[in-house]
C-alpha cells in the first residue's frame, strides 16, 4: 500500500472559477523525498492539504476523485484522523506557533490526541535535542527569528511521529541562511527514513537531495521523475521553474554542442563533470 | 502607562513564581480585601509593608518601584483633588489614606499578574473545570497581542506612505484616521486566523475528549501553607476590625 495515493483528484474551492487540482493522478511511498514546485497558483498548497484531509474538510468546494492517505478516504475521515500520519509545516512560522513557549508548542499536538504525559515530556525533550531548540526552550514566539520560530514549527509537527513530512513553502519567509538549515533539517529527517512533500522554488537548494521532482502548472502535474531527468527537460524554463545554476550551464553547453554526460545539479557535480570532460 | 508593567509577567526563578498561580490568586485576594477593610493611615500603612516583603520574595522589587514611580503623577492627582474637594474633617489624611490604599491595592493584584505566567493561568482556570477550548482561547489572545501590535504598526508605515497624514488634524480627523488603521488590520487577522486554525486542526485541536496535558499543576503543602495562612490572617482582620475595634493609637490622623 502507498504511503500517500491521489486516484484522479480534482478540486475546486467554493467561489472559484477554475479547478485547483485536476485528476491527479500519483502515489508516494515511504522513505520518498519529493519535491514539488511550478509557478504560484499551480494548486502546490492545495495538493499539501488535500494530502491530510484540510481538502476538502476544512476547504470546501467542489471534489472528484479520492485521495488515500495511509490507506484513509480523505474524504471520509476528519482532519485529526490524519494528524499522525501526516505534519503538516506551512508558510508562515508566526501562525502555526500558538502557545507561549516552545515545549507547551512540542506538546500542543500530543496533548490533543490524549497522549500519556511521561511520553509527551519523552517526545519533548527528544526533539529538543534533534532541531537544536536548547537555548529557545521557554523563549516567547515573539522573542525569536523567523529561522527559530519554523525550526519549533517542524518540531511541533513531527512531535505527533507522523510519516511524512508536508512543507509548503517552509523557506518563503525566511533569510538565505535560515532557509538554508531548515532545508538541510528537512533532507536529515529523510535520511532518519521520514518521507518527505516539500513545496520549494529554490531548487539550487533542494535538487540534490530529492529523490523526486514532480512540476505543477495550473493545476496539472505536467512531470514527475527523477529530479535530473525533470530538470534537463526545456518544460522547466517554458512555465518558469527555477532550475538549479549548475543545470542551466548544463543545458546552455548543449544547445552549443557539448555534450557533458550526466546532468549536474550543484556546482560541485559541474565542476567535475567539466574536469572530466576536459581530461578526455 | 509604564505603571501597568507591575501587572506584567516576568520571567524569574523566585519563591513567589513557584507557587501555584491558585493559592497565589488566594493570596492576592486576601490582599486586596484587607486593604479595602481599613480607611486609616496607620493600619493601611502596615498592609503596605507586609505586601513589600511579598513583591520582595517575587524578586521583583525594581520593578515594582518603577511602575509605582510611573504611578506618582495618578497619586498627586488623588491626594491635590480629593483635598480640595472633600467634605470631610481632616481632608488631606483622607485622601493620604486613599492614595496609600490605592498603592496597596495594585501591589496585591501585581503579586498574581507578576508571577503568574498567562499559560499557566490558562492551565489553572483548565484545572477549575473551565472548559479547555475557553481556557486556550484566552493564552491565545495573550500570545497574539504582540503580532497584532506589529501588524499595526506595519500598516500605519504603510499607510503613512501612501500620504495619509495620522498625526495631523483636531480630535474628529484624529478619530477618523484610525479607518484606514483598522479595516486592514481587521482584514489582517481574519486571514491569519484562519491559517492559525489550519494549523491548529493539522495537529489535532479538539479531536479527543481526553485531551492531556504535559504538565498539570499540583497544589503541594507550600500551596496549602500559603492558602490557609492567608485565610487565618484574613479571618483575624474582620475580628479585629469588626468585632474588636481599632486600638486608639491606630486611629491616629495628621491633624489637617
Amino acid at each position: 500500500m502507498a504511503l500517500i495515493e491521489f486516484a484522479d483528484f480534482s478540486f475546486k474551492y467554493l467561489g472559484a472559477d477554475s479547478l485547483a487540482l485536476k485528476r491527479i493522478k500519483l502515489t508516494i511511498d515511504n522513505g520518498e523525498y519529493v519535491v514539488i514546485t511550478g509557478p504560484s497558483g499551480c494548486g502546490k498548497t492545495t495538493f499539501c492539504r488535500a494530502i491530510n484531509a484540510l481538502v476538502p474538510q476544512f476547504h470546501r468546494g467542489y471534489v472528484a476523485g479520492n485521495v488515500y492517505t495511509d490507506g484513509k478516504n480523505t474524504r471520509e475521515y476528519e482532519v485529526a484522523t490524519f494528524a499522525s500520519v501526516a505534519g503538516l509545516v506551512f508558510q508562515n512560522p508566526e501562525n502555526q506557533l500558538v502557545t507561549l513557549d516552545v515545549e507547551k508548542e512540542i506538546a500542543f499536538g500530543p496533548e490533543n490526541l490524549g497522549v500519556a504525559p511521561s511520553e509527551i515530556r519523552r517526545r519533548v525533550e527528544e526533539l529538543i535535542e534533534l532541531l537544536d531548540l536548547e537555548e529557545l526552550r521557554e523563549k516567547h514566539p515573539h522573542e525569536m527569528s523567523g529561522g527559530e520560530q519554523q525550526r519549533v514549527a517542524i518540531a511541533a509537527t513531527l512531535a505527533l511521529k507522523p510519516k511524512v513530512l508536508v512543507a509548503d513553502e517552509p523557506t518563503s519567509n525566511l533569510d538565505p541562511q535560515s532557509a538554508e538549515a531548515i532545508l538541510e533539517i528537512i533532507a536529515h529527517l529523510n535520511k532518519r527514513g521520514m518521507a518527505v512533500v516539500l513545496v520549494e522554488h529554490r531548487l539550487d537548494l533542494v535538487a540534490k537531495d530529492a529523490s523526486r521532482i514532480i512540476l505543477m502548472d495550473k493545476g496539472r502535474i505536467v512531470a514527475d521523475g527523477d529530479p535530473r531527468e525533470v530538470l534537463a527537460m526545456d518544460l522547466c524554463e517554458e512555465i518558469g521553474v527555477g532550475v538549479p545554476k549548475a543545470t542551466q550551464v548544463y543545458k546552455r553547453l548543449k544547445t552549443r554542442g557539448i555534450e557533458l554526460g550526466n546532468v549536474p545539479l550543484t556546482g560541485v557535480e559541474l565542476a567535475e563533470l567539466v574536469q572530466e570532460a576536459t581530461s578526455r | 502607562m509604564s505603571f501597568l508593567e507591575v501587572f506584567q509577567y516576568t520571567r524569574q526563578d523566585s519563591v513567589m513564581h513557584r507557587l501555584d498561580p491558585r493559592s497565589k490568586l488566594v493570596l492576592s485576594i486576601v490582599c486586596a480585601t484587607v486593604s479595602m477593610m481599613f480607611m486609616e493611615i496607620i493600619p493601611l500603612l502596615m498592609v503596605f509593608t507586609c505586601l513589600l516583603p511579598l513583591i520582595a520574595a517575587a524578586k521583583s522589587l525594581g520593578r515594582w518601584a518603577k511602575s509605582m514611580k510611573g504611578l506618582g503623577a495618578l497619586l498627586v492627582f488623588v491626594l491635590v483633588f480629593n483635598t480640595l474637594l472633600s467634605p470631610m474633617e481632616y481632608p488631606f489624611s483622607y485622601s493620604l489614606s486613599l492614595a496609600i490604599r490605592l498603592v496597596a491595592l495594585m501591589t496585591s493584584f501585581s503579586l498574581f499578574f507578576l508571577t503568574v505566567q498567562p499559560d499557566q493561568l490558562s492551565q489553572a482556570l483548565i484545572q477549575m473545570r473551565v472548559k479547555f477550548e475557553f481556557a486556550f482561547a484566552m493564552s491565545m489572545a495573550m500570545r497574539y497581542v504582540p503580532t497584532l501590535g506589529q501588524e499595526a504598526y506595519a500598516i500605519m508605515d504603510a499607510q503613512r506612505a501612501r500620504g495619509v497624514e495620522l498625526d495631523k488634524g483636531n480630535i474628529v480627523k484624529r478619530i477618523r484616521n484610525i479607518i484606514p488603521i483598522i479595516v486592514p488590520l481587521i482584514i489582517v487577522s481574519i486571514r491569519r486566523a484562519l491559517s492559525i486554525a489550519e494549523s491548529m486542526e493539522s495537529r489535532g485541536f479538539g479531536v479527543s475528549e481526553n485531551r492531556t496535558y504535559m504538565e498539570m499543576l499540583r497544589f503541594r503543602k507550600r500551596d496549602w501553607a500559603l492558602v490557609l495562612s492567608s485565610l487565618l490572617i484574613l479571618i483575624l482582620v474582620i475580628y479585629v476590625r469588626f468585632f474588636v475595634g481599632l486600638p486608639g493609637w491606630m486611629m491616629w490622623n495628621l491633624p489637617f
